[in-house]
């Protein structure tokens, strides 16, 4: 026990830096910063796993070694209780006044008697009895330990579920501009995380089209500008050929698809642009997804490359203010609506160095090869023009629509996770509310012709207290039914205690 | 639905109200401890905890080998003197309490016959729960107003954006303190643990302070993250449990403090018949209170995160997902399962267990506060900026 209370210390230790610093995982963009940031210190951290802290393979050491150490622990316990199960409780103590609950009183019942008096009682209250010679035994509350395995071994299932949804599970990302529509292929996904045991042949086949979507923002007081609803309206077909059903997709309302979920994680802007090279040709024509980089007004940036543009390729950074205000001669978005849209770009020309190299963000411009243009900042309104210089070309920005990004995940421990999750809760409460406790009677002959009853109780576990009120209550029942045959003699000092808090117990 | 202005308006006067209430009886329970009349520093801790100590069963006029009241209480750090009262062997007052038990029927059966003798002081009676002490019954009274109000203004902020009224962090903050009340005043009522007044409503309403204060939120409409029935259900957990954390935080501090005293006191080294400490009950029937306080929202945290994990899978689509927030609420778990662990454990019992509890709640706050504001994850809707 001491031991996997150690370990479980330490796995909590050990979870700090995973909120602490940003996790691969969660932020990939924070990471990046983070090693922009900290150059001397980011490889070291990186090293030590400590951007990806919930994978490292020290992190799997604790958890591992701790379901290792709740394993050996609890399998002999479960094997214990299964014996136990069918035992009897043992023998009653000799001087039952020995024990830390007791209490004494006579009868007039005969000693046989008034031990099965007892019995009746303790059946009734659902004890397991064990009589002897002047003695009875009765125990109660095996289910705490029941509870107690339950809870520990629904723990070891819920790294099972775990484990289940990362061999046979898979998570993906995908970007959906309104109009747009993708098919649950490997090669149309942004990002695809697999588990192990996946192959992109087990995806299954389902296509997803963006008709509209629309966002709700609040336009009064103080939350102005807080998103108050988005709705996604999707039209999805389960199988090629399928027919496709309309779906309404919100935040909290996710898509279940043969048991893949799909969910509205992100949204934002795409600025469709028309653009002619100077040989006059339409070289691009299509919406471009921007990336919100705040939230009040949702300033939104991103990058067009045009690299049939002849007779250099063109590039250009570009920022989307949906609801566009002058203050001060700088330009900034208000409100996340687009209520007076703008674009402003900056224009470059040349190489854009697709061809060769690494590969390249969508989100980012490489100008190594490319030339800033000489244009005039002007904000461009739907439909209006930027004329580039020397007949490198024009662009249009037409108007825009909104994107969605969806987060697409299968995971086959779900349901056990879940079953596992409810087990322990249940294993937890049974363990906490029942105390497996032991009543002892024994009756025999007194020196004046009546019969001492001695009752006492053995609680097993009882951090919480509480034993005492119980063990009150039962003795008292014990008294109560063998109630008629008191005997009144005086009392005498209670034997067998040495604790000088009971001399106070005699009243008279 | 847009938010009712006016009642939010009046939830904000309510709460205020509770503010200024619950000084009042912060006062009151100051007072208490300097110009309350105790007569005799033993009497209050033997008197307010019947219950734990009285489960002797001795009949009247038979010998009876009666209970030693918890091994803990009879094998803790011998506190003598005053303190000493709330374990068995005090004297006078012990008959009240020890042997209170008519017959064998002891303190909580209901089926006991009436006793042949008087019933001690000590026995147990639900109706005469009104502490004796005038400034303890006007904090009481002051207390249960400031409740009442407290709950009003709680309620009313839900009415005004129709929603359950713990969506930001504003709103959060008032509900757990509201919690934490209602549980205090419960064992208060139950256990007749008075002491407690002062110590549970100094930071009650410190955080009610800072709640009207710094993170004040007007009413609003919640984020479409938050359009979910699982926020009843998550929120309303995590809401029940930190308020009942709170309570057992503030028992193991008042442990420690009353656990020092008595070593004090043992060794020679302190006056018992001084000190805010003497009128506490003994230290190992606070840490009873501490555990079985946390024995109780254990479970109600534990089934508030797995709540948090399956209205996770609704919304991001994961069950878990490490995001700073849920690492918190499993810290926080796993150091209030080390502190279950360690205290069922003997030699782990007392102070480094409260310690250990003590570390928990601090997560627990961490969490709430710390990770809330400083840490941007996808919990972040406490409604700063």
């Amino acid at each position: 026990m001491r031991t996997a209370l150690v370990l479980l210390f330490l796995l909590a230790v050990a979870s700090v830096p995973g909120s602490v610093l940003p996790q691969q995982g969660l932020d990939p963009q924070s990471v990046q910063q983070y090693y922009v940031a900290h150059p001397s210190l980011a490889p070291l951290l990186a090293r030590l796993s400590l951007f990806n802290v919930f994978a490292a393979p020290w992190f799997a050491a604790i958890y591992l070694l701790l379901f290792l150490s709740l394993a050996g622990c609890v399998v002999p316990r479960t094997f214990r209780l299964a014996r136990s199960a069918r035992a009897l409780p043992p023998p009653a103590p000799r001087n039952l006044a020995r024990l830390p609950h007791s209490a004494r009183y006579e009868t007039r019942l005969a000693p046989g008697d008034a031990l099965n008096a007892a019995a009746a009682l303790l059946a009734a209250r659902k004890f397991r009895l064990r009589t002897g010679d002047g003695w009875l035994s009765a125990e109660k509350g095996y289910r705490r330990e029941a509870g107690n395995l339950l809870f520990h071994l629904a723990l070891l299932a819920i790294l099972g579920a775990v484990a289940l949804g990362g061999l046979f599970g898979y998570k993906a990302d995908r970007l959906l501009v309104e109009g747009d529509s993708f098919a649950n292929t490997v090669t149309s996904l942004d990002e695809f995380h697999p588990g192990r045991a996946v192959s992109a042949a087990d995806l299954q086949p389902f296509s997803i089209a963006l008709n509209r979507f629309t966002a709700s923002y609040v336009t009064s007081g103080t939350l102005r500008g807080q998103p108050s609803a988005f709705d996604a309206y999707i039209r999805y077909s389960a199988q090629p050929g399928s027919p496709a059903r309309g779906y309404d997709l919100r935040v909290n309302h996710p898509l279940n698809v043969d048991g893949v979920k799909v969910y509205l994680i992100g949204h934002g802007y795409a600025p469709v642009f028309k653009i002619t090279d100077g040989a006059g040709r339409v070289v691009f024509d299509q919406a471009v997804p921007f990336i919100a980089v705040e939230q009040s007004g949702l300033t939104s940036e991103g990058v067009v490359k045009v690299p049939d543009a002849r007779p250099k390729q063109l590039g250009f950074a570009g920022v989307f203010l949906p609801t566009t205000v002058n203050a001060g001669g700088q330009l900034e978005s208000i409100f996340p609506a687009a209520d007076n849209p703008m674009v402003s770009l900056v224009a470059y020309a040349g190489n854009l160095g697709m061809d060769s190299g690494p590969p390249q963000s969508v989100y980012q411009l490489n100008t190594a090869g490319l030339r800033k243009l000489p244009i005039t900042p002007r904000p461009l309104a739907p439909g209006q023009s930027l004329k580039l210089p020397n007949g490198a070309g024009t662009l249009t920005f037409t108007g825009y629509r909104q994107w969605i990004s969806l987060a697409i995940t299968y995971d086959p421990g779900q349901v056990p996770a879940l079953l596992a999750g409810v087990a322990a809760l249940a294993g937890l409460l049974l363990s906490f509310f029942v105390r497996r406790r032991r009543m002892f009677v024994r009756a025999y002959p007194g020196a004046d012709g009546g019969t001492v009853v001695d009752v006492a109780g053995l609680v097993r576990s009882d951090a919480g207290g509480g034993f005492d009120d119980e063990f009150g209550d039962l003795a008292g029942a014990l008294r109560s039914a063998h109630e008629g045959h008191e005997v009144t003699a005086p009392g005498r000092p209670a034997a067998g205690t040495d604790d000088p808090s009971h001399t106070d117990t005699e009243r008279e | 639905m847009p938010v009712n202005l006016g009642l939010a308006q009046l939830s904000n006067n309510f709460l205020i109200c509770t503010v200024v209430l619950y000084s009042l009886a912060l006062l009151a329970y100051a007072g208490d401890f300097a110009f309350g009349r105790h007569p005799s520093a033993a009497v209050i801790p033997a008197a307010e905890e019947p219950e734990l100590v009285a489960a002797g069963v001795s009949a009247a006029g038979v010998p009876a080998a009666a209970d030693r009241a918890g091994p803990g209480l009879a094998t803790g750090p011998a506190p003598t003197g005053s303190v000493a009262a709330g374990s068995v062997a005090a004297g006078t007052v012990a008959t009240g309490t020890v042997a209170a038990g008519p017959a064998v029927a002891g303190p909580g059966s209901a089926e006991g016959a009436p006793p042949p003798g008087v019933p001690g002081p000590g026995e147990r009676s639900r109706l005469s729960w009104v502490p004796a002490g005038r400034w303890v019954r006007v904090a009481l009274a002051l207390n249960a107003l400031g409740l009442a109000v407290h709950l009003t203004g709680v309620l009313t902020r839900g009415l005004a954006v129709h929603r359950v009224p713990w969506g930001d962090m504003y709103e959060f903050v008032t509900a757990v303190t509201c919690v934490a009340v209602i549980f205090f005043l419960a064992l208060m009522i139950r256990y007749r643990a008075y002491y407690l007044g002062l110590f549970v409503m100094a930071p009650v309403l410190l955080a009610l302070g800072l709640a009207e204060t710094v993170i004040y939120t007007p009413a609003g409409p919640l984020v479409p993250a938050l359009h979910s029935y699982w926020l009843a259900i998550h929120v309303t957990a995590m809401t029940l449990a930190s308020g009942t954390f709170v309570v057992g935080a503030v028992l193991a501090v008042v442990y420690l403090f009353a656990g020092r005293y008595a070593r004090r006191v043992a060794a020679g080294r302190q006056s018992a018949s001084v000190g805010v400490f003497r009128l506490l009950p003994a230290p190992e029937v606070i840490d009873r209170f501490a555990y079985r306080t946390v024995m109780f929202a254990f479970p109600i945290w534990t089934f508030g995160i797995m709540a948090g994990a399956i209205w996770a899978d609704e919304a991001w689509g994961r069950y878990w997902g490490w995001d700073p927030t849920e690492t918190w609420a499993f810290i926080t778990w796993v150091v209030y399962a080390c502190f279950l662990h360690a205290r069922a454990t003997a030699g782990w019992r007392g102070r480094r267990a409260a310690y250990i509890q003590l570390v928990g709640f601090g997560c627990l706050l961490f969490n709430l506060m710390g990770v809330s504001v400083f840490i941007t994850g996808l919990h972040s809707y406490a409604g700063l900026s």
